[in-house]
């Protein structure tokens, strides 16, 4: 897989996570997973991409970080992960993706992006769309999340 | 509190309703989320989703009025935007006919409508006071 998909995926994720959340997002150091399943954190967005890019995009966030992006966007406490919360933070990937299409489509891969799928629960793993994911570590001053993303050129 | 003074574009018309939505929000949230029998509740929350749906759709083309009198040049592509998301307003009024007012149901429209919004007023919005910036500076 190739590393300049990442560059789009993180930009849209700096640029949105800035924007609505106030918050500044720094990267670590990419990780190659090979034939081995995702393992996923307390919330799991799934989104997948069809068009030149087959795949998908697997955000996951600890419990602690979701409920406090929630609490910024709506000034409220959140006590646990509830359809509000999950619902939320399934819209903020969506919108990430979204961006992220759009940068991609400047470096000639058009996709477009499947609605959601929002899983909770710890621990759970994940089958990778394809044979090979890219972990992409993000830190930010809530806490450190994660990006799989498993595309490939389709044929 | 959900409105923040950082989502302004500077347009005081276009604030205020952005302010005045962020509000109602806020409290139909409050009442969503709030403890006690959902039952009871559902009177209240079918009025104001409804009244939620029509205040965003007013606002959006109050918002599109704007855009056309400044000439706003992406005005074509912010209606589309408008229009996806009138659609899936529309979606979820009809699953909430058609299931029931459901708390889940209220609790993820709810959820997707803030983040939305959000983004919506912080990002896609504040390119339309860009544009109104630049005039601005040629009249100078």
């Amino acid at each position: 897989m190739k590393a300049e998909f990442v560059n789009p995926i993180y930009q849209a994720t700096s640029d949105v996570l800035n924007t609505m959340l106030g918050l500044e997002v720094t990267r670590g150091d990419l990780r190659l997973v090979e034939d081995d399943a995702i393992v996923g954190s307390d919330a799991n967005v799934i989104i997948g991409l069809t068009g030149s890019l087959n795949g998908s995009i697997h955000y996951s966030f600890s419990e602690e970080m979701t409920l406090e992006m929630v609490r910024i966007m709506s000034g409220m406490e959140m006590d646990e992960i509830d359809k509000f919360v999950s619902s939320a933070v399934g819209e903020i990937a969506n919108i990430i993706s979204g961006n992220a299409t759009t940068y991609l489509a400047e470096n000639d891969f058009d996709c477009d992006i499947v609605s959601p799928q929002i899983m909770i629960g710890q621990n759970k793993s994940f089958s990778m769309a394809n044979d090979q994911a890219l972990v992409i570590p993000l830190e930010t001053e809530i806490g450190d999340f994660e990006i799989n993303l498993s595309v490939k050129e389709s044929e | 509190m959900m409105w923040k003074d950082s989502y302004k574009i500077g347009v005081e018309e276009v604030d205020r309703q952005h302010k005045e939505l962020f509000e109602r929000l806020s409290d139909f949230i409050t009442v969503l989320r709030s403890d006690g029998d959902w039952e009871p509740k559902i009177p209240e929350i079918k009025k104001t989703l409804s009244f939620m749906g029509d205040y965003v759709v007013e606002h959006f083309d109050s918002e599109e009025e704007y855009q056309e009198e400044i000439g706003y040049p992406e005005r074509e592509e912010h209606k589309e935007i408008h229009e996806q998301f009138k659609s899936e307003i529309a979606d979820f009024a009809e699953k909430f006919e058609k299931e029931g007012y459901e708390k889940d149901l209220a609790l993820e429209f709810s959820g997707k409508l803030m983040a939305w919004l959000i983004n919506h007023v912080a990002n896609t919005d504040q390119k339309i006071s860009d544009y109104a910036d630049s005039l601005d500076g040629e009249d100078e």
